[in-house]
């Protein structure tokens, strides 16, 4: 085997830190001169650092003040880099909630949407658990379909909020996982937005952080929105989503 | 039953009159902008990304590094390094989140790497364990779908592919070290670590802007 061709293989082990710092020194050298690398460099990396969601771990509170206070006293090194313009996402959400003040009514769909809750022990428990398998059924069939599409924005505050969808099953998913704590008398309510319209996706019960969300009818919404609302949820969305899932 | 919220509509609620929008909030805020204002030396962004993502960049080095005490020092030096070097983020290579989870990883192997003898590790990694079972429903939808689509990927590799990749990434072997571990030829792990890779990239939907 040539050399070149040789190194162009180590990207996959320089993106999981499997390289002697030597033989990484190298490679970041190759990455500076072999654009395929380099791209292919940043999408193994971004993979690889998905691998780390299944260690999840709250640290000891005292770590916050240790490294804030570091921070604190720690000069930061100048990039130089020219700032980027507004967001997408920004300039998305500001279009979507300046167009639905303007039309002041917004068309409401008849979205049906089924909110798995884990953590309140209401109902009929057998019933419950059942019903349980039947959307966990769908929710798999989903994440197995060939065709599946992926989508996750992070919540400020923390948890994500992630749509699945398969055009083939015609079927989607959200899953909401280690939202922020709603605010007393507030829960999370999703919204899907075609063109600036949001129509209700479901409303998650009060107190209700993580959860999972069966769609029936993605339709041609572009964007999934996640807002704050009272408990059993709002016509329209009150305020700007804290979150926002493209679909597209 | 509240818990099935949301079929069809509560029609309670539709019937409430419309327009109560509030005026234009400030914008959503996720890591990829807060980082940009770490860059430009606002604390505040800094903490707010702290909050974040903290557990990702602990768990990640109590993954790797398997002490609580060794995690935890990992974990703030890169945090650190992250309020540093902020201004080298370049959101063209990827998302904020990976570029943290990045710096951590390779701290901790670093760490692990310098701190621990061959039979001491082959003690932890005997203790490791890459899939927790679960065979609760309740636990299944509980989990994150990060970590439902990261198990469901990881089943879809060869265990060739899944093995090299594992022991690279949560255990901090060299792909040298793998090679050994698996009995398999060098050219063979380094090209089972990049097609794996390439595979979990397709499967999670990965893709850079
Ligand atoms: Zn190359």
């Amino acid at each position: 085997m040539s050399q070149p061709t040789e190194i162009h293989t180590l990207a996959g082990a320089y993106a999981l830190d499997a390289l002697t710092e030597i033989e990484r020194a190298g490679f970041a050298r190759h990455i500076s001169e072999c654009e395929a690398c380099a791209t292919e460099v940043a999408e193994l990396s971004e993979t690889a650092s998905r691998l780390s969601a299944a260690a999840w771990e709250v640290p000891p509170s005292r770590m916050r003040d240790a490294v804030l206070a570091e921070v604190s006293h720690t000069r930061q090194v100048t990039g130089g880099k020219v700032e980027r313009a507004v967001h997408g996402d920004v300039r998305r959400w500001r279009r979507w909630t300046a167009a639905a003040v303007a039309a002041g009514v917004v068309a409401l769909g008849g979205m049906a949407t089924v909110w798995v809750v884990q953590e309140q022990r209401v109902g009929d428990a057998r019933q419950q658990a059942q019903q349980l398998r039947t959307d966990q059924a769908r929710v798999n069939a989903v994440l197995a379909a060939r065709d599946v599409r992926l989508r996750t924005a992070d919540v400020p505050g923390g948890g994500k909020v992630t749509v699945a969808i398969s055009p083939s099953l015609d079927d989607g998913v959200v899953l909401m996982s280690d939202l922020p704590a709603p605010p007393e008398g507030k829960a999370y309510q999703l919204w899907l937005i075609r063109e600036s319209s949001p129509t209700s996706a479901g409303v998650m019960a009060a107190g209700q952080r993580t959860g999972t969300a069966v769609l029936d009818t993605v339709g041609s919404a572009d964007t999934l929105g996640l807002t704050l609302e009272p408990v059993g949820g709002s016509p329209l969305p009150t305020m700007t989503p804290i979150a926002g899932v493209p679909l597209a | 039953m509240s818990a099935r919220a949301g079929r069809g509509g509560d029609p309670g609620w539709r019937e409430q009159p419309t327009a109560r929008i509030a005026p234009v909030d400030s914008p959503p805020v996720g890591p990829d902008e807060l980082l940009r204002q770490v860059a430009r030396g606002d604390d505040q962004a800094f903490t707010a990304l702290y909050d974040a993502i903290v557990p990702r960049v602990y768990g990640l080095a109590r993954r790797v590094l398997r002490d609580p005490a060794q995690a935890e020092e990992v974990a703030q030096e890169a945090l650190v390094e992250v309020w540093r070097t902020a201004a080298r983020f370049d959101p063209a290579k990827g998302s904020a989140t990976s570029w943290v989870l990045t710096i951590t990883h390779r701290r901790a192997v670093d760490r692990v790497r310098a701190a621990q003898a061959g039979a001491d590790r082959e003690r932890r990694v005997a203790a490791a364990s890459v899939e927790t079972p679960y065979d609760d429903v309740v636990e299944e939808v509980t989990a994150s779908l990060e970590q439902q689509q990261v198990r469901r990927c990881l089943k879809g590799l060869t265990d060739l592919q899944r093995e090299a990749i594992t022991l690279a990434y949560y255990d901090g072997y060299t792909y040298r070290e793998v090679a050994e571990k698996l009995d398999t030829a060098l050219p063979t792990i380094k090209t089972r670590m990049r097609d794996g890779l390439i595979r979990l990239r397709d499967c999670l939907g990965v893709s850079v802007a």
